[in-house]
């Protein structure tokens, strides 16, 4: 406890010394009275009145605004109080951000589908414009002026006709009791303090000095430690185990079984329970369980793959479906016919998946999520026999930062392992998840095959292209899909190119394999193959692939103009050594058009990525800085699926288990040069979390194909044999 | 289980434990330093990177018995309030994003730093190589270690 401790009063003194933003975690707020630690939420520390959930107003000045929504990287943390700052008329500086717990008055606090940004800009705008008008309204009261004579700035009402001014702080008792309005009157772009501009992550300087909190570093007071044996093969029920040896591990306390939800499938694992987590380990080494896996043993990726081949030689439901590809195809002078195919993957999150759950004696319980989808009060109250009403009260849940989440962190499987644990044993306990649990155990990201077809004339003039996708779907794992197309199995096939004859299907494949949301979803997989395929087609007609594009998208205004930006930034005109070779993929995925450019160099006997070139339109952007970062992260995750890992089974169990035979891109391999420009317009703001992964990979390997003539249609590659 | 001494950031501390146990466990669980991370417990990731004098290595493979008396150093012991030049380039090119991995990098670049104080873009890849980041911040640690070389090598900005 003693390093805590200091850790703490640390903390507090450098967040002091920074003299701006102060990012609040769980556990710089403990308390100790006389031999009581006692956590407390750190809202709980909040003084002043609140205006709404996420506004409170000190009387000494103090502005603290609610960060509700997990952050794991996107920058969230930051972006949603700037936005509600933004309109309040507050500078950055006045703010202090304060991690908030999980609760229901802060409306869905679920993260995915790079959905926050997008979904929130207007109602937290909305939240912030019409705190400003009831503060500008108390000030009216109190000089007794029309509120048209008085505007906000920097944390104060200004009268127009005098100097005076008062400060927010002075107003907030009158504020508190006038209605708040439904439709205040928001700022334009052109007025915007804040949003757009390069603020400082308030998170950034925890994260610089070790302070962030993350779930795994929760440390409850008596903490017990969890580690489980699951079953190689992902579905199987244990048949017998030494639950005797496993005890016999000095500081080992408990054993027992312990059920994980993957969709519709519940997984036995069996938990073992100790004062260290070394010791839960040294006690699982000795378990020895026997598992009846009988069914899920058969599967193999070589069988996988063959069987979804197999599918794509049919016909299947149709996305798009314009002119007649058969007659092209059945007519043409010339014809391409290729598959391409990407494996499953982990989703590796850095932070290994862990939870922290104590379920009290009084039935009440203290959570710490470090989960996507944090809201699990009701859930975990059905369990205890709490009614829903009581179950915020009753259950608090922590926030922490997340090590990652790439999907991953939406499903909640070990918090659910977790309160398992909790609840039989009334104590609080860690459940880590080891990096080989992590890596075996999924769910994982979808394997697909791609037919692609396309038909030319007799000049060498595409008449018909066709995309026929087969995998499995993810919905489907918990609703039927009723002959309909599963709404996520479609994205990042954007590019709504001009041909007289396009066809796009999807035929789902059946399989028992979990299958989760991955950081751009079938955006991945989809870009991949569809923008590969593209520049195939552009090169058989023997033009540039980016002209091609524009040429071939004048459905598309948005793509074109950022296909002409990235033809100047990249200065893609410009004529290449021999060694050299260039690609480029466009994808607008979850609402943001992306566009890459990739450059290889051959040095020696390598071939290094010499540089890449991104244009992003998101629309309005909030913190032009993490926009960029999302994207220089995207590539390196796409490049890493591109490049480096893939997660095969055999005979039901994944062949592959941690970075030694899971690898990650290091910085030795990722491209030195990374360039990002964003797009300036006054469009809606698109999602940054995710829309930068799709084009990378078509990207680099359309850049191998200009550099050797070959084409790369199966992920991973190594770059280094092309 | 066996008393062990741990000169942890010129403090010490007495800790039980099983010989065995990787530092790594023993700093976050029992020392209660959580800025050290576990990544994968096989020297893969260099997330739970310390010092042992001076030297970078991986807590996760090194026996807590093997790690008495030495003197170590976590990232809460690199500075007292985040001037460290690796620190402050760090928040300069804004380098984290879900920062899990971050304590092992800085680390990694502040051993290397210190050993050579202008490092190439070689010696970086060099010496980060064992740091995974699976947020891909790779571009702006390069760009926060020049960075930092500059202002070691030019005296403070
Ligand atoms: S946890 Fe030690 S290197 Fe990964
Ligand atoms: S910042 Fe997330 S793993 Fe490096």
């Amino acid at each position: 406890m003693e390093a805590n401790n200091i850790n703490r009063r640390k903390f507090m003194k450098l967040a002091g010394m920074s003299g701006a933003m102060l990012a609040i975690g769980f556990e710089t707020f403990a308390i100790e009275g006389p031999k009581v630690l006692k956590k407390l939420m750190a809202e709980d520390f909040v003084e002043g009145t609140p205006l709404n959930p996420f506004v409170v107003i000190a009387e000494d000045g103090t502005i603290s605004i609610m960060a509700t929504v997990p952050e794991l990287g996107q920058g969230i943390f930051q972006a949603i109080p700037a936005i509600i700052a933004e309109e309040l008329e507050v500078d950055m500086d006045q703010v202090t951000v304060v991690k908030s717990s999980a609760s229901r008055k802060y409306g869905r606090q679920s993260i995915g589908g790079s959905r926050s940004v997008r979904t929130m800009y207007q109602p937290m705008r909305k939240l912030g414009a019409a705190t400003k008008e009831v503060l500008i309204e108390a000030a009216s009261k109190k000089w007794g002026v029309a509120k048209s004579a008085l505007y906000a700035k920097s944390g104060k009402v200004h009268r127009t006709d005098t100097k005076d001014f008062v400060e927010y702080k002075d107003l907030v008792a009158t504020a508190a009791a006038i209605e708040v309005p439904k439709n205040p009157n928001l700022k334009t772009k052109k007025d915007f303090s804040i949003i757009g501009k390069e603020t400082v992550r308030t998170d950034i300087l925890s994260k610089v000095n070790g302070t962030a909190d993350y779930g795994i570093d929760a440390r409850p007071d008596g903490l017990l430690y969890a580690t489980i044996e699951r079953c190689p093969t992902l579905q199987g029920k244990p048949i017998s185990y030494d639950k005797e040896a496993a005890l016999s591990v000095q500081g080992v306390t408990d054993v027992m079984e312990v059920t994980r939800s993957v969709y519709k499938n519940k997984n036995t694992g069996i938990a073992v329970i100790a004062e260290t987590h070394y010791a839960a380990l040294e006690g699982r080494k000795k378990l020895n369980v026997k598992w009846d896996n009988a069914e899920f043993s058969k599967l193999n990726s070589e069988s996988y793959f063959r069987e979804m081949k197999e599918l794509a030689k049919k016909d299947h439901l149709n996305h798009k479906d314009q002119g007649n590809f058969n007659q092209s195809f059945a007519n043409a002078a010339s014809t391409l016919d290729v598959v391409y195919e990407q494996p499953h993957q982990s989703h590796s999150c850095m932070e290994p998946m862990n939870a922290t759950v104590h379920v009290k004696e009084d039935n009440t319980v203290e959570v710490w999520a470090p989960s996507q989808s944090p809201q699990v009060q009701r859930q975990f109250a059905r369990q205890l026999g709490i009614p829903d009403d009581q179950a915020e009260e009753k259950i608090k849940v922590h926030l922490p930062f997340l090590g990652g989440g790439f999907g991953r962190r939406s499903m909640n499987d070990p918090l659910e392992e977790c309160f398992q644990i909790s609840k039989e044993l009334r104590k609080p306990i860690k459940l880590i998840w080891t990096r080989e649990d992590d890596t075996t155990q999924g769910p994982f990201r979808q394997a697909t095959v791609h037919a692609m077809k396309a038909a030319f004339d007799d000049q060498d003039n595409p008449t018909g292209v066709q995309h026929k996708m087969i995998s499995e779907a993810i919905t489907t794992q918990f609703r039927p899909s009723n002959g309909k197309i599963p709404f996520e199995v479609m994205e990042g096939i954007s590019t709504h190119y001009d041909f007289d004859n396009y066809s796009i299907q999807y035929g789902e494949y059946n399989s028992q394999l979990p299958i989760h949301w991955w950081r751009s979803v079938f955006g991945s997989t989809n870009g991949f193959a569809h923008e590969a395929f593209i520049d195939e087609v552009a090169v058989k007609a023997k033009q540039d692939p980016l002209q091609f594009r524009i040429d071939r998208l004048n459905s598309e205004p948005r793509q074109v103009k950022v296909l002409e930006r990235l033809k100047k930034e990249a200065n893609w005109d410009k004529k290449l050594g021999a060694n050299e070779g260039k690609g480029v993929a466009i994808v607008e995925s979850f609402g943001s058009i992306v566009a890459h450019a990739v450059f290889l160099k051959r040095e020696g006997n390598q071939v290094i990525i010499s540089r890449v070139v991104s244009v992003v339109d998101c629309g309005i952007v909030i913190n032009p800085n993490q926009a960029k970062a999302q994207t220089e992260g995207n590539i390196i995750y796409g490049l890493t699926a591109a490049m480096k890992g893939a997660i095969t089974f055999k005979d039901g169990v994944a062949e592959q288990s941690n970075f030694h035979d899971y690898a990650i891109l290091r910085i030795n391999e990722a491209p030195r040069d990374i360039q990002v420009y964003l797009m300036e317009n006054d469009e809606n703001p698109g999602g940054m979390g995710e829309p930068g992964l799709p084009p990378i990979a078509p990207a680099l390997v359309n850049a191998v194909a200009d550099l050797t003539g070959k084409r790369i249609r199966k992920l991973p590659f190594d770059l280094q044999k092309v | 289980m066996a008393n062990f001494k741990l000169d942890i950031n010129n403090q010490s501390y007495e800790v039980e434990a099983e010989p065995q146990t990787p530092l790594l466990w023993v700093i976050r669980d029992e020392v209660g330093l959580t800025g050290t991370k576990y990544g994968c417990g096989i020297a893969q990731c260099g997330a739970c990177t310390i010092h042992l004098n001076g030297s970078p290595v991986r807590s996760c493979s090194i026996p807590v018995s093997a790690a008495s008396n030495q003197k170590l150093t976590t990232i809460e012991g690199l500075s007292e309030d985040n001037s460290h030049p690796v620190q402050k380039a760090w928040i300069d090119a804004q380098v984290p994003q879900c920062g899990y991995c971050q304590s092992g990098q800085i680390m990694s670049a502040a051993a290397l730093l210190d050993k050579n104080p202008k490092p190439t873009d070689s010696d970086i890849d060099t010496a980060m190589a064992g740091n995974i980041c699976r947020c891909g911040t790779y571009h702006r640690i390069r760009k926060a270690i020049h960075t930092a070389s500059n202002e070691m090598t030019n005296g403070s900005k």
